[in-house]
């Protein structure tokens, strides 16, 4: 489902991002995506969402090649993903119905079925008592639900989602985590970049980043193995 | 409902929803391109009126033939035919005026009869007025030229005046004025364009964050592009009727002072507003150069913002 082939990324001559990264994800897979910052994890993900396209290498997402998709062609990729970001990316001047409505209005849906499917998405994590309230009246765990609830309204193949959550508690996080485990649970396909070690603890893989180079893939706690390609199904 | 209805409609509902949510800014932008359209539309009001006068005038133009005071009744007639043979046309309507008749008109229409019976004797000659079919092109023009010419070497003519050469000159002034309106629209469509330019181009500032995230979930350029297409249109569209507004408004005082003028010429002329037609289409006109407006200012800022 996601593929990378040799991928580099340079934004400048003293700048890359990533250096020769190669990885398979498969569909249904959850893969937490670990690295400290600057490791190149925020990249990594942008190229899956066709938002930075590969200075070298292919990145192939659901069979397109991301350095090759015409530009009229990204917003139909990106409708086929859930996107989370660290600083949800909510918009403050409307209430979280709308903001959850917004990726099925983009869309062209009816208005009545994305209010109803926003409502159902709500409802899935835990929030739609709170769907006329404004962003801003919110807690950042519950802000980063909206932003799930938001990712999955449109019924997405995979789930990115990019250090969903920092900035927030244990527990706020820990309903964060079951929110995206439960989504992986029913098929979605689930990208998670984290420097957390702690949500680390029982994945059954995650791909370290340092430095931009890829320096392991397998399950929590697998030391580094220096290899650049990984199998289907996600073994080191 | 069609998806592409659908999202025209989403567009439009965005696009009030902004000025729903800053009224003031968007009325204040409407005054602007509204005072800027104010002006050609008054100039066309204007043009409007005057030009069927002028052509009406142009259409039927005069020329009068003074016989000598020293010719005699019948001299003076026997020109009449001579006269028909010259101008050669059917249309044209000749009419002999007596010289008794010709101050019994000039007593009633200058108001001087006392004064004209102190003169004794009566000073007006015998005359003729023929009224010539057109003169609207240059042909028509040469021909009365030449026409006249023919008069003036007939016998017992004193003086022959055309009548139509105020009327030429005035058509002549109107051409120019219509010109200096022309460049004043252009000048002035250029105006509103950099109004809305502006106004759009702080909007799409305003809303930078909501185009980000809106790209991020899949949304086209297009979806993106048409709130801000409709909000121009709709400023054009509503500071054009603002403008046509006022200048209605302006032509009823204006129409006092006009009447005023106008009693002292014998005539009735008032300015009147543009018909339907001509205001759908400056109403068209108007939400065009805001819509271009738009289209130049979403296309670059969000190329920046990319």
């Amino acid at each position: 489902m996601i593929e990378f082939h040799s991928v580099s990324k340079k934004y400048s001559a003293d700048a890359t991002a990533l250096r020769d990264v190669s990885l398979n994800i498969d569909k249904g897979e959850l893969v937490y995506l670990a690295g400290p910052s600057g490791a190149g994890k925020s990249t990594l993900m942008k190229m899956v969402a066709a938002i930075e396209r590969p200075s070298s290498g292919r990145v192939i997402v659901f069979g397109q090649d991301i350095g090759k998709i015409r530009k009229a062609g990204i917003p139909f990729l990106r409708r086929n993903l859930g996107l989370i970001f660290q600083h949800q990316r909510l918009l403050n001047d409307r209430n979280i119905l709308a903001n959850t409505m917004l990726p099925l209005l983009v869309t062209g849906a009816p208005k009545a079925q994305a209010e109803q499917r926003a409502r159902a998405a709500l409802d899935k994590v835990g929030l739609l008592e709170r769907a006329r309230a404004h962003p801003l009246e919110l807690s950042g765990g519950e802000q980063q639900r909206v932003a799930i609830a938001r990712a999955i309204v449109n019924r997405p193949q995979i789930i990115l989602a990019d250090e969903p959550t920092a900035n927030l508690d244990r527990v706020a996080a820990d309903k964060v985590l079951d929110a995206l485990r439960a989504f992986h649970s029913v098929g979605v396909t689930c990208l998670i970049s984290t420097h957390d070690e702690q949500v680390l603890d029982g994945a059954a893989r995650v791909i370290r980043l340092e430095h931009g180079q890829l320096v392991s893939s397998g399950a929590s706690g697998t030391p580094p193995s220096g290899e650049f390609s990984i199998d289907a199904g996600g073994a080191a | 409902m069609s998806p592409w209805i659908r999202q025209h409609r989403f567009a439009l509902g965005a696009a009030l929803s902004t000025v729903r949510k800053a009224p003031g800014s968007f009325l204040f932008n409407v005054l602007v391109v509204a005072v800027a359209l104010a002006l050609p539309f008054a100039g066309i009001t204007l043009l409007d009126n005057v030009r069927p006068m002028s052509e009406q005038l142009s259409v039927d133009p005069e020329v009068s033939l003074f016989v000598k005071p020293e010719a005699t009744r019948e001299e003076a007639q026997a020109l009449g035919p001579q006269l028909r043979q010259i101008i050669d046309d059917s249309k044209a309507s000749i009419t002999f005026i007596p010289r008794e008749q010709a101050l019994e008109d000039l007593k009633a229409r200058s108001g001087l009869s006392a004064a004209l019976d102190t003169l004794g004797d009566n000073p007006l000659p015998d005359s003729y007025v023929m009224k010539l079919a057109g003169s609207a092109s240059a042909a028509d023009a040469s021909r009365i030229d030449a026409v006249v010419e023919q008069l003036h070497q007939l016998p017992h003519v004193d003086t022959v005046q055309v009548d139509s050469a105020w009327v030429k000159r005035l058509a002549a002034l109107l051409g120019v004025l219509r010109l200096a309106l022309l460049l004043l629209a252009v000048t002035l469509g250029v105006v509103v364009i950099a109004v809305v330019f502006n106004t759009i181009r702080l909007q799409v500032l305003t809303q930078r964050d909501e185009i980000a995230v809106s790209k991020l979930l899949g949304a086209t350029d297009n979806f993106i592009h048409r709130p801000f297409y409709y909000t121009g249109a709709l400023l054009g569209l509503c500071a054009g009727a603002v403008a046509l507004g006022g200048v209605a408004l302006a032509l009823q005082p204006l129409n006092a002072a006009i009447a005023e003028f106008a009693r002292l010429y014998a005539s009735e002329f008032q300015l009147a507003p543009l018909n339907a037609a001509e205001t759908a289409g400056l109403l068209a006109i108007s939400a065009g150069l805001g819509l271009t407006g738009a289209m130049l200012s979403v296309q670059r800022h969000l190329a920046r913002l990319r």
